[in-house]
């Protein structure tokens, strides 16, 4: 079976920091895949490579098969990646509900009515129903992230990729959090996040990749990934000895 | 969250918009009807303010809108007026005719400028459609059949055959000035309603974001250009049917048809319809103001704009928007939930009615 999303040896410079490393990685249709590594370890960079707003220096990136190195980022959404944003980058002057229906319209290829149904329901979902009509710039931090995965969900994805976004979360938010990306990979959305709460994460990813330095340090089983010794003194600080 | 059978439907009206609505079609009754009883001073006033709101519409569009910060729309404003001319003289076409033809000469040209111009972002982009501008001006001081440097003039029997009578001549131009306007003003508004408006109003607020949720930035900025060239080729044509003579100087003037422009849009507010239209009143209100003044005028008008930018960037409108919450030409879309009888309420402004 062909993966859903492949990069093979990508890398990505800025300037004279390499961000990204002769890296490689596969996640298959269906899959739901952890990524951890410390700050600036070209994680969001990875995302930005597979959304299209970052182009590689080298290598290639692959979505079901097809090359899509070249392709423009409205193009990949529409091909059915969604992603979520550290930063939130809501539109700020439109309410929520119409920050949905842009996805929803564009990234879903449908006309406006054909969404309201969706978008509707995609509120529900997320918990953001009372805040439809909230110009999306008043929200508050939880809220924005929560609408950037409202945002991304009424694109329609076949993969979703969530970039932190259970930082900053109470204990009960969190849980509620983790609910809610479960019930998106029952109906069949692959899954990657990024994430430094680690408990969340493994409650939902069945497999974890470690990045270090713009390198894959480490892969598989998540319990047995950070079981490890390397992970270990990278990830967590702990010395090896 | 459930709401199993809840009803919800999506609103598009507000009340202002409503009364508004009543409020404009009267004075649009009052508008088309002055040539019957006002004076001739006062239409060529108006069909001038006409023309500036029609500019401001489109500015804002291109600025507002799409982030398109030109500096170059007098390019397509002096090819829509030389357009006319070469329509009405070399081709027959009657010069009311003309003006959409106009507007469609522009729109050609804007297709090969843009191709230029987009490959340039922010404040490059805004240089580079300045020079555009002026290569289209010294291009066209160099076409001896367009009268070279000097221009040329419609001739009186071209200003004949737009109607019998002076008085029809300047009712048939006064009326077109408002059919400009006001289509002007539905068009960016109907084009903010529709599904390309949900895109445009994304991309104002994050470019990053609209893309990644397969918006084509790219496609809809390149069409968003094309169409306010068209319109502004339009008020060309219109602006030099009642200068009755154009050159390149004048055609292709920066201060007349864009800096004027900008600042109608930045006082009135940027990024709103309503903001344009104050921004109109303002500006003709001063102008009256400081006629006596010569070349205060332009410095006052300056510091004016200055002052706004630094205090109030979101202009007149969006002070008074923020501090009453009134729209009068609403592109929001807003989600309400009804309870059962609710659904029974008639309302046929607001649209897409949908049970759940």
């Amino acid at each position: 079976m062909t993966a859903l999303i492949a990069l093979e040896g990508v890398s990505k410079s800025f300037g004279s920091v390499r961000a990204t490393d002769q890296f490689s990685m596969e996640l298959e249709d269906g899959e739901a895949l952890g990524v951890i590594g410390p700050n600036g370890a070209g994680k969001s960079t990875m995302f930005n490579i597979i959304t299209g707003a970052v182009r590689p220096n080298a290598g290639r990136v692959l979505f079901a098969g097809r090359d899509i190195t070249r392709a423009p980022a409205h193009e990949r959404c529409r091909m059915g990646i969604g992603r979520s944003y550290q930063i939130p980058h809501p539109f700020a002057n439109m309410t929520v509900f119409e920050n949905l229906l842009v996805g929803a319209a564009f990234g879903g290829n449908r006309s406006e009515a054909a969404c309201y149904e969706d978008c509707h329901e995609i509120l529900g979902r997320t918990g953001l129903l009372e805040k439809a009509n909230a110009l999306a710039g008043a929200l508050t931090l939880l809220e924005r992230k929560r609408l950037e995965m409202a945002r991304a969900l009424a694109t329609r994805p076949r993969v979703l990729l969530l970039d932190e976004i259970a930082g900053g979360l109470t204990e009960h938010e969190c849980v509620a959090l983790v609910e809610t990306i479960k019930t998106i990979h029952r109906t069949g959305v692959s899954i990657v996040w990024i994430e430094h709460v680690v408990h969340a994460l493994l409650s939902v990813v069945s497999r974890l990749i470690v990045i270090n330095f713009g390198q894959k340090l480490a892969e598989g089983d998540p319990h047995q990934v950070m079981a490890s010794a390397e992970v270990q003194e990278v990830y967590m600080g702990i010395s090896a000895e | 969250m459930s709401e199993g059978a809840a009803t919800y439907r999506v609103a598009r009206g507000t009340r202002a918009s409503r009364y508004g609505a009543l409020v404009a079609i009267a004075g649009l009754a009052v508008l088309i009807s002055l040539p019957f009883w006002g004076g001739r001073a006062d239409m060529r006033t108006i069909v001038e303010i006409a023309y500036y709101l029609a500019l401001a519409q489109l500015w804002n569009l291109l600025a507002g809108y799409a982030g398109l910060v030109s500096v170059g729309q007098q390019a397509f404003l002096g090819l829509g007026g030389y357009a006319l001319f070469v329509f009405a003289m070399n081709a027959g076409v009657h010069p009311i005719a003309a003006i959409p033809l106009a507007g469609i000469a522009a729109a050609l040209f804007a297709v090969p400028t843009a191709f230029i111009v987009f490959r340039l972002r922010g404040a490059y982009f805004a240089i580079g459609t300045w020079v555009v501008a002026e290569v289209y001006m010294l291009s066209f001081a160099q076409v001896s059949a367009l009268g070279g440097g000097s221009g040329m003039s419609l001739p009186a029997a071209v200003v004949k055959g737009i109607a019998a009578g002076r008085m029809w001549r300047e009712t048939a131009i006064y009326w077109t000035g408002i059919a400009i306007a006001v289509g002007a003003i539905a068009l960016v508004y109907l084009l903010l309603r529709s599904r390309h408006g949900l895109a445009l109003t994304a991309i104002r607020d994050s470019e990053e974001a609209s893309s990644s949720l397969g918006v084509d930035n790219f496609r809809t900025k390149i069409w968003v250009y094309i169409v306010a060239a068209f319109g502004t080729g339009m008020v060309g044509a219109l602006v030099f049917l009642t200068k009755l003579r154009i050159s390149p100087e004048a055609g292709f003037n920066v201060v007349d048809w864009t800096a004027n422009v900008i600042f109608i849009v930045v006082i009135g507010g940027i990024g709103t319809i309503e903001g344009p239209i104050v921004g109109v009143i303002v500006f003709f209100v001063l102008r009256e103001l400081l006629a006596d003044f010569g070349s205060w005028y332009l410095i006052v008008l300056g510091g004016i704009a200055v002052l706004m930018m630094l205090r109030a960037p979101q202009g007149v409108w969006g002070l008074i928007a923020e501090r009453f919450d009134i729209r009068f030409f609403p592109v929001q879309r807003r989600l309400v939930f009804d309870p059962a009888s609710f659904r029974f309420v008639a309302d046929d402004r607001e649209e897409d009615k949908r049970d759940r």
